[in-house]
């Protein structure tokens, strides 16, 4: 009986052990948080293992570089790690930075710590998606809504207005995977309002996940004429079960994002096409507000670091590549 | 021979070669729920649930957790548990593709590293158990968090990609098809939990496995060396996790440093499903294979039916339930006769 | 309606009586466990009930505290029905029970076990651990026991918990009777003393003992009465008295014992198999040195706590030593754990069976074959299930081991039977050296003489055996020589005619006072 019920414990334990994980703290310029001269900027993303995190610091740290300030990156294992996140947001004031970059995974839980960076005067710059509050001087992110909405004219086109459209999402907490879906689906409403659209699933961004999903809509819709895939991690899921019920070519499956997968199966005519957002821009554009800011400017509230849709026929064009990662 | 108190003789002699009888009932019991449920989906959807096409990707999907719950089930039969699989499974991933596309070590060497290198996850979780004494929580949950940092460090917090035209014959492991129709990662779960079924029944590691689990102060009294059988025990549970690396890089083509985390509690939901108990010294291989295709049934099925994703881990929350409570209802009546 | 039918046919309800059963039935699938039970516990007496294992005695126990519901048949507590549904219920109505296995939480203290789900409170919340311990301490010296209230249960001696589990049942006010099961199984005899000196300060015109005991001789000093229970049946019920040991045996088991039989086979011209000298161990025992013979049936006895189990542990290298000398056979061995132990044909069968012994959830074939597994049932590392079966088949006729089926879980067999079973697993691994601790403990007396005839067999057969053991009756029916040992250390080797009661309890009382003792004294 004792033993059993700490295998219950185990359950409960490891589960959230499994959210708490590990991040890490990169010190992009040299010589840490102590910088006498340079100001330091301190940047708390998401995420920190994808690759689109990976451009969104590659980004910053350039910028960091031209401006002559330092930086530091960090963000939690998982995008559902909203308290590992609090804690490093905590953290972060306490190492008194110039000014902050941040991206939310849940706006509302990070209010009262940005309030205590507003009253240290410290200014906060969001990126990615939106913060619900006033505190950020200006937002600068990928317009998820519209950009999904941009994927779902595209689908419109290519399958002809008629048929069953499936949809994956990597989450329904986070605001991009909510933006994304509901773009999407607005999106597919308006420009083609015959096709169905299924109910949405969610495969954790996982790959393995996703792709055990996408076999299950495969097989489950006969009419189905293509897949909706909003992130890296659900796409490649998407694109291995495609080859997997052999139907690759035959299904339309729009991506989101890049990486090595996604760019050689729209080389290879798996995946028809994909928007991309410009994640190197947002890097960028974080780091470049910041000093802005810092420099007492005024910014818009809203920086729109814009996305693109690209597909087998624009993707070597250089404006495409130089947003692209692998 | 056999008297008022005791299974009939018939029931006994079966039993004879996979333990007790009460086991044989526990997975005459899964694998009827197990039927009942594929049925239930058949008469949902007859057209699409019950066809060969879905039947493949049913068990193509359970493979990869199936592997992990293996190796699982002979640590949990010892009365231990292991947290490691699951981010054990990514950093095998990342080893794999270490060895195999950094370092153009060959494929088949590659993979026996990979299988190697999980033992040895495996070994130390086993050392920290068995020598040290750490409770196999604590062990396997500080290597679940080691495994994860590693997974990240050596790949660069990168996936490492197997590029298809060099590395066909490795992602062939998964996806290819030796039976036509079935992908390969089927026929090596299968193969793999025959190995695990023989190593259990027929074989001194799965006899002391069984009796630790029981008794591990008696069994040692009786002058087994313990120490030395749960260090195996952890190891051989590694190699499954190794396996399961090889697997699903191979399924994706890719080693994905950032999943992993939540396999391992979906490989011990597999092991309990099936009959094992927590508690140790009772369970059984097959029950895992069903407690394995459970899960992939229910969640294949809910898909299929379209089901709001939210309820499907709900629905399969309470399986786990219903599960348990009927084991315990069970042993409890045993208990009273 | 079977209820009052059956009260009416067996005898109405006497007032005078303290406690009183009529007619009681109980029925399990397939076994019917209790028939017409009686049972008459009278004001201010302790009243001994005996019976072999299975008699029943358990079951009533558990019907009595509510734990069981019966089918037939009532109870009266101080005049009133009782009727109750749970231990706690039958505790306010003023039965205690003691159980055999003990019931308390180790972790916490004494204090904290006596008053558990009792604890003085205020504000209906924050506990009182001053008020709570200074409760304890009068209540144990009111009982005359040497306890230290703050203590963790898990850091006492057996002997010291069984007194606080008796101190908790005293602790309820309402407490009229008193009912124990088996309290002085892990007891010595200074302990035993104690015991009972405890139950006679209890006894008052108002309460009663019900004391269960294998222990004839404990009976006959502390029981007024003994009623003799049989497979679910009443047998009788006499004064204790005008009652021999014979005729109460004989009632219990159906036949008559000879309880004054003497070792078998002593000889002293046999070669030494195993020379033990200079061992010692960190916690407890220093420079124990022996010599056993082969052949040989070696007693050891001595008090609870002298280390005798200790000694046991340290040959078979389950415990650190800080020296040893072993030499077996004429050759110097080092043995560090169990398993090099049994591949020198050492076996050690535990005093615990349950947990040290047995694997309860596996059958018995597997308990039989587990030491030899490596050796004997397998080829190129599989198992051969059917040589298992067989091995333990013929132990099962060997040793007539009662289980319908070897495998059958271990679990369902009685004491005796299971610790057959052990037994049987180092005669499978053909063991030379068995050393066994407690070899009768929980065992009923007509199992006991089997395991005693079985013990003068093999060792008749050339096998060596060292027996641990509490009962003086035992080790004086069943030793060649005596070590007597106290406080970690060998007081005395007596020879069959030298051992004696007296004997051996001079030099298990025998304290070297020069010598500061490394661990807690036995006795209370």
């Amino acid at each position: 009986m004792r033993k059993i019920s700490m295998g219950l414990v185990a359950f409960g334990v490891a589960a959230s052990m499994s959210l708490a994980a590990c991040s890490t703290g990169t010190p992009a310029a040299s010589g840490g948080a102590s910088g006498a001269a340079k100001p330091y900027i301190a940047i708390i993303s998401k995420g920190f293992q994808h690759q689109f995190w990976q451009a969104v610091k590659k980004g910053a740290e350039q910028q960091a570089a031209k401006d002559g300030v330092e930086i530091t990156f960090e963000g939690p294992a998982s995008e559902s790690e909203v308290e590992n996140q609090m804690t490093m947001l905590t953290n972060a004031l306490a190492k008194k930075p110039a000014a902050l970059g941040f991206a939310a995974l849940d706006s509302k839980a990070a209010a009262p710590v940005l309030q205590q960076f507003k009253d240290a005067n410290i200014p906060v710059i969001a990126f990615d998606s939106g913060v619900d509050s006033d505190i950020p001087v200006t937002t600068a992110a990928t317009d998820n809504k519209a950009a999904a909405a941009e994927a779902a004219k595209h689908m419109c086109t290519l399958i002809g207005s008629a048929g069953t459209v499936g949809v994956m999402v990597h989450d329904q907490t986070s605001r991009t995977g909510q933006d994304r879906r509901d773009g999407f689906i607005e999106g597919m409403k308006a420009t083609c309002p015959d096709v169905k659209v299924l109910e949405p699933q969610y495969g954790k961004g996982d790959p393995n996940i996703s792709a055990d999903i996408a076999s299950s809509i495969i097989e489950a819709n006969k009419d189905l004429k293509g897949i909706f895939l909003a992130n890296e991690g659900t796409a490649i899921g998407g694109i291995k079960a495609a080859k997997e019920k052999g139907v690759d070519g035959k299904l339309v499956l729009i991506g989101f994002d890049s990486g090595s997968d996604q760019i050689a199966a729209i080389n290879d005519g798996t995946m028809a096409g994909a928007i991309t957002q410009n994640p190197v821009g947002i890097g960028e554009q974080v780091v470049a507000n910041a000093v802005k800011a810092l420099k007492g400017e005024t910014l818009p509230k809203v920086v729109d670091t814009g996305y693109y849709w690209y597909d087998k026929t624009n993707i070597n064009e250089a404006k495409i590549q130089a947003v692209l990662y692998k | 021979m056999s008297t008022k108190t005791n299974p009939p003789a018939a029931v006994l002699a079966v039993a004879e070669k996979t333990g007790g009888w009460r086991e044989r009932v526990q997975q005459l019991f899964a694998l009827a729920g197990l039927v009942l449920i594929f049925i239930v989906f058949s008469i949902a959807r007859p057209q699409i649930f019950p066809s060969w096409s879905n039947v493949t990707a049913i068990l193509f999907s359970a493979t990869v957790v199936g592997l992990l719950a293996l190796g699982v089930t002979l640590v949990i039969i010892t009365s231990g548990i292991d947290l490691s699989v699951g981010t054990g499974m990514t950093l095998t991933a990342v080893m794999a593709a270490t060895f195999i596309v950094n370092w153009h070590i060959p494929i088949w060497l590659g993979v026996i590293m990979t299988l190697l290198f999980g033992a040895l996850i495996g070994l130390i979780n086993g050392v920290n158990v068995a020598v040290f004494g750490l409770p196999p929580f604590i062990a396997t949950l500080a290597m679940m968090l080691v495994a994860q940092g590693l997974a990240l460090v050596i790949s660069n917090a990168a996936p490492i990609y197997f590029d298809p035209e060099n590395f066909s014959a490795y992602l062939w492991l998964s996806t290819g098809k030796l039976v036509p129709g079935l992908p390969n990662a089927v026929l090596v779960f299968a193969l793999a939990a025959v190995v695990a079924f023989i190593l259990l029944n027929k074989t001194l590691l799965g006899r002391y496995d069984i009796s630790i689990g029981s008794n591990e102060e008696a069994t040692a009294l009786s002058g087994i060396n313990t120490k030395k059988w749960t260090m195996i025990i952890y190891a051989v549970a590694g190699l499954f996790t190794g396996l399961a690396g090889v697997m699903i890089s191979a399924r994706l083509g890719s080693a994905q440093p950032s999943t992993g985390a939540g396999y391992e509690l979906q490989a011990i939901a597999a092991v309990v499903i099936g009959g094992t108990s927590l508690s140790g010294g009772k369970g059984t291989i097959v029950g895992t294979v069903i407690g394995a295709l459970i899960i992939a049934v229910i969640n294949n099925g809910l898909q299929i039916m379209s089901v709001r994703q939210e309820w499907q881990n709900v629905i399969l929350g309470l399986v786990i339930l219903v599960v348990v409570f009927i084991d315990q209802f069970r042993a409890r009546q045993a208990a009273t006769t | 309606m079977t209820t009052t039918e059956t009260a009416a046919a067996t005898g109405a309800h006497n007032a005078e009586l303290l406690l009183q059963v009529e007619g009681v039935e109980k029925s399990f699938p397939g076994v019917k466990a209790l028939e017409d039970m009686r049972l008459d516990l009278r004001r201010g007496e302790v009243l001994g009930l005996v019976g072999e294992n299975g008699a029943g005695k358990s079951t009533l126990m558990k019907l009595l505290t509510g734990i069981y519901t019966r089918e037939a048949g009532d109870f009266w507590l101080d005049g009133q029905p009782l009727q109750v549904t749970s231990p706690k219920e039958a505790q306010e109505a003023g039965l205690a029970i003691i159980h055999q296995e003990l019931n308390l939480v180790p972790h916490l203290t004494v204090a904290e076990n006596i008053w558990l789900g009792r604890e003085p409170v205020t504000g209906g919340f924050f506990t009182q651990p001053g008020a709570q311990v200074q409760k304890t301490r009068e209540l144990l010296s009111q009982l005359g026991m040497h306890i230290d209230a703050k203590a963790p249960v898990s850091s006492l001696p057996v002997a010291k918990q069984q007194m606080v589990e008796i101190a908790k049942a005293l602790s309820f006010s309402s407490t009229k009777v008193l009912i124990m099961d088996e309290p002085t199984a892990a007891l010595n005899e200074a302990e035993v003393d104690q015991l009972h000196e405890l139950i006679r300060r209890f006894i008052t015109p108002q309460t009663g003992v019900v004391y269960i005991s294998h222990r004839m001789a404990e009976l006959k000093r502390i029981a007024d009465r003994i009623t003799v229970i049989r497979d679910g049946h009443y047998i009788d019920t006499m004064p204790m008295a005008e009652t021999s040991l014979d005729q109460v045996i004989s009632k219990m088991v159906g036949r008559s014992i000879n309880t004054e039989a003497r070792p078998e086979g002593v000889r002293d011209d046999r070669p030494i198999v195993l020379s033990v000298s200079d061992l010692s161990t960190k916690a407890l025992l220093q420079d124990v040195a022996f010599d056993l013979h082969r052949g040989e049936v070696l007693g050891f006895a001595g008090l609870m706590g002298a280390g005798r189990t200790e000694v046991a542990r340290a040959i078979v290298g389950a415990d650190p030593v800080t020296s040893a000398d072993v030499i077996l056979n004429g050759n110097r061995v080092t043995i560090s754990n169990p398993a090099q132990a049994a591949h020198h044909g050492i076996g050690y069968l535990s005093e615990d069976r349950k947990r040290m012994g047995l694997m309860l959830s596996l059958p018995v074939s597997h308990n039989i074959a587990v030491s030899s597994l490596s050796e004997r049932f397998t080829r190129f590392g599989f198992l051969r299930n059917k040589a298992i079966i067989e091995a333990a088949e013929a132990a099962r006729k060997l040793l007539s081991i009662k289980t319908p089926d070897v495998n059958q879980l271990v679990k369902y067999l009685s004491g005796g039977n299971q610790q057959k079973a052990i037994i049987a697993r180092w005669l499978v691994k053909d063991c030379d050296i068995l050393i066994f601790d407690e070899p009768t403990r929980g065992i009923d007396v007509g199992a006991k003489e089997e395991i005693y005839q079985l013990l003068n067999k093999l060792a008749s057969q050339g096998k060596s055996i060292i027996m641990i053991s509490s009962e003086l009756p035992e080790i004086l029916r069943m030793s060649h020589r005596v070590v007597v040992m106290a406080d970690g250390r060998i007081t005395g080797i007596l020879s069959a005619a030298e051992a004696t009661q007296e004997t051996i309890m001079r030099l298990a009382t025998h304290r070297d006072d020069a010598v500061t003792t490394k661990t807690e004294k036995a006795g209370i």
